[in-house]
């Protein structure tokens, strides 16, 4: 019998396995409630499998799940009703209504939220009687949403929860999702949006090959992976290299195009001294970026390889167009 | 934890989504529809109209609603990821498999409704005349062709394919298998292909217990296979179809391709060998007798037995000799019962118009060889349809070799067949005194 420290979730040395191909070897973590807890990997990592084995939908070859204590291999049954999910692939019946679908999948659970009241939290009071096929995107993925959490679970999963959403209501969802860790629920969450997961996780596992690479806070993360910032810095006057060279915390410099990237430890450190010295020279900032280092970079110091651009181009856009700022 | 009221609710919502559908009602009620109004065209003056035709009529409506919708619902619903979703619930996924086919069970059962009703309304096609009868053919249909749409779910990769392998199973059923075209009509290599198809079971069922007088008892054969067929594709359809709802490919196993098929074959050289390829016949006329025509025929107008016309000698006046020549002569004759009982008949007329001497006696020897040869309700039923329809069959035979040379006209042979039909019928009965 798995004893977890408190509620929530409790995996310990979890094995799954496919003939001779190992998809999770060994894997542990806990999910507090009120925590919102990510794994990231690109595909392939064991992410799927890790939450099929949590929803039971797979049996591990080795391990233990428990959910407030309860062993969810030895009862499958009982875990079920205390475990919500929004699935990646799942969909609906065109013609259901989300009234429909809600009474229906609460109705088999003992203590069902009421769907009047998940339809007005999720702001689909207006769609309660509306056909499926007639909502929209964001609308569908609040009505999966409600719908993982219809048996008023002690863990929600989330797989992949914003994929294909328009960015507004990707930052609707964000909402929901931090008002269920405010809810005290545990969240678990697995994305491949590095910037998702950063703005909403309380702590992140990194998963390659199967395993975990590590947990830790997104901050902590980027701060343990030792990755230093990049500063791009365009004048209009003729800045001394060697000067540059000396600021604080700067590792390392090179010429790009017009003007010059910096390498430093110190990010905020490095742009004050530049614009000292700037000032001091009578010229004048054309273009500032600074690009801090993100979960990307510590995916790839942590595991060796680059996070796949190909499987997810949206996030990474978006990654980009946050930390490139511009200053005039 | 209760889950009859779930269920309840979720075999609700599966009827409502299914009656939400403009393709399922197209599917399930409508090409029916048109085929009732297709055939309804060609046999509606047939007498009684289109009655020998519901049979066809009713499988490929049950077919279709089978072997069709339901794999087309399971596998669009599996391919959501609504039977993933299901498997989150905290019941097996099994009891929803049951709500869907219940749910499928009420469609056909509204759908064969409907065809039966739209006959009656529109061509005056007579009501099934054994309702509990018409009740146990189709459930065993809908089992057989159920059993074949769990598993063309369960094989099914996609939409598309089920319909691939729908068409597999219906096209060859309609064309060749006896359900489009009958199987009478049909060349003998089509018949022996067609054993092999479920479609001629299913017609053949329903057709016996819409009107066959002979009952269900008739059908046996296809009642057997249509068992057979569903139970061994439904039990590998089952345990499959719920295998790739966990997201187990849908190819099938050997020994779930072998569990699935080999009791198809083996139906279908069961019946290459006991003779049920062959197309069934319908029933002989004399079969169709009831006993209330029976009991609605007179016996105390009929001549004196000691008289000139239709003489008959008592029990104790049989020549043995005569008897002993008149058996093995009518033992080449019981091919065909109605037509052996006629010619049996027909001595006795002949030597009665001929004035034979021992006209009496002859007659005598017909009846007792009529008892020795057939059973008493066959006889019966055999003599009711002669004093019924002197006029069917042949009456004028060689009875030379019984030492009876007379040529009677063919008339008067057949009102004395009438005549002793009633005769020997009226005693069988006990309401003439021996």
């Amino acid at each position: 019998m798995v004893v977890t420290p408190s509620g929530g979730l409790c995996v310990r040395d979890l094995t799954k396995r496919y003939g001779a191909v190992t998809a999770v070897s060994g894997v542990g973590f806990d999910v507090r409630p009120g925590e919102v807890f990510g794994l990231l990997g690109p595909n392939g990592a064991g992410k799927t499998t890790i939450l099929e084995c949590i929803l039971g939908l797979r049996r591990p070859d080795g391990g233990s799940i428990a959910i407030d204590g309860l062993d969810v291999l030895a009862h499958p049954a009982s875990a079920r009703t205390r475990v919500g999910a929004q699935l990646q692939s799942a969909t609906l019946q065109d013609k259901i209504t989300p009234r429909e679908v809600l009474e229906l999948f609460g109705s088999f659970y003992p203590h069902p939220a009421s769907a009047n009241e998940l339809l007005t939290t999720f702001g689909l009071a207006a769609k309660a009687n509306a056909p499926f096929q007639s909502l929209s995107g964001g609308q569908r993925q609040r009505l999966f949403l409600a719908l993982a959490l219809v048996n008023r679970p002690t863990v929600t999963v989330l797989d992949e929860p914003t994929a294909g959403l328009d960015p507004e209501s990707r930052r609707d969802f964000h909402r929901l999702i931090t008002g269920l860790r405010d809810a005290e629920r545990c969240v678990m969450l697995s994305t491949h949006d590095l910037d998702e997961a950063e703005r909403l996780c309380d702590r992140v596992a990194i998963l390659a090959g199967g395993r975990i690479v590590l947990i830790a806070s997104p901050s902590e993360l980027v701060t343990r992976s030792g990755r230093s910032a990049k500063v791009y810095l365009e004048t209009s006057c003729t800045l001394d290299a060697a000067k540059l060279q000396a600021m604080a915390g700067v590792n390392a410099m090179e010429r790009r195009g017009p003007g010059w990237e910096l390498d430093t430890t110190d990010a905020a450190g490095t742009v004050a001294a530049l614009a000292r010295a700037v000032d001091e020279a009578n010229g004048r900032l054309v273009e500032l970026a600074i690009r801090r280092p993100t979960l990307k970079d510590v995916y790839l110091s942590l595991t060796g390889s680059a996070w796949p651009a190909a499987e997810n181009p949206k996030a990474d856009e978006s990654a980009a167009g946050r930390t490139a700022g511009s200053v005039p | 934890m209760e889950i009859a009221a779930p269920l309840a609710r979720h075999f609700a919502l599966t009827l409502r989504l299914n009656f939400r559908s403009g393709q399922a009602l197209a599917y399930g009620y409508l090409v029916p529809i048109i085929f009732l109004l297709g055939f309804g065209s060609v046999f509606q003056s047939d007498t009684p109209p289109l009655a020998h035709e519901m049979g066809q009529l009713l499988t490929i409506t049950l077919l279709g609603g089978a072997c069709f919708g339901l794999p087309t619902a399971l596998v669009a619903e599996r391919e959501r990821g609504i039977w993933q979703r299901y498997r989150l619930l905290p019941v097996g996924i099994g009891s929803l498999l049951v709500s869907v086919l219940a749910v499928r069970v009420l469609l056909l059962v509204s759908a064969a409704g409907l065809q039966l009703v739209l006959a009656h309304l529109l061509y005056h096609t007579p009501w099934p005349e054994h309702p509990g009868q018409l009740t146990a053919a189709m459930t065993m249909v809908m089992i057989a062709f159920l059993g074949l749409g769990l598993l063309v779910a369960a094989i099914a990769t996609d939409v598309p394919s089920v319909q691939a392998l729908g068409q597999c199973l219906f096209l060859p059923m309609i064309l060749i298998g006896g359900v489009g075209v009958p199987l009478a009509v049909l060349p003998v290599w089509a018949q022996r292909v067609a054993a092999f198809l479920p479609g001629r079971y299913a017609v053949a069922a329903l057709q016996t217990a819409l009107d066959d007088p002979r009952g269900l008892g008739a059908a046996a054969f296809s009642l057997l296979a249509l068992g057979v067929i569903g139970l061994s594709a439904g039990t590998v359809g089952w345990k499959l179809f719920q295998r790739t709802t966990a997201g187990a490919s849908s190819a099938l196993t050997r020994t779930g391709r072998t569990a699935a098929m080999v009791p198809w074959i083996a139906i279908g050289i069961a019946a290459t060998l006991t003779g049920h390829w062959r197309a069934p016949q319908p029933p002989a006329q004399w079969e169709l007798i009831t006993a209330a025509q029976i009991d609605a025929l007179k016996f105390d107008d009929l001549p004196d037995d000691s008289g000139i016309v239709t003489p008959l000698a008592p029990p104790s006046s049989l020549d043995p000799e005569f008897a002993q020549r008149l058996r093995t002569w009518a033992r080449s004759r019981l091919n065909e019962p109605a037509q052996g009982v006629r010619d049996l008949l027909t001595v006795a007329a002949i030597a009665d118009l001929g004035q034979d001497a021992r006209e009496g006696q002859i007659a005598r020897a017909v009846f007792e060889e009529l008892q020795a040869d057939f059973d008493g309700p066959r006889l019966r039923a055999i003599l009711a349809w002669i004093a019924l329809n002197p006029n069917a069959g042949q009456a004028i035979i060689d009875v030379s070799g019984l030492g009876i040379r007379r040529h009677p006209p063919d008339w008067a042979i057949r009102e004395r067949d009438g005549l002793y039909a009633r005769k020997f019928l009226g005693r069988l009965l006990s309401r003439i005194r021996d």
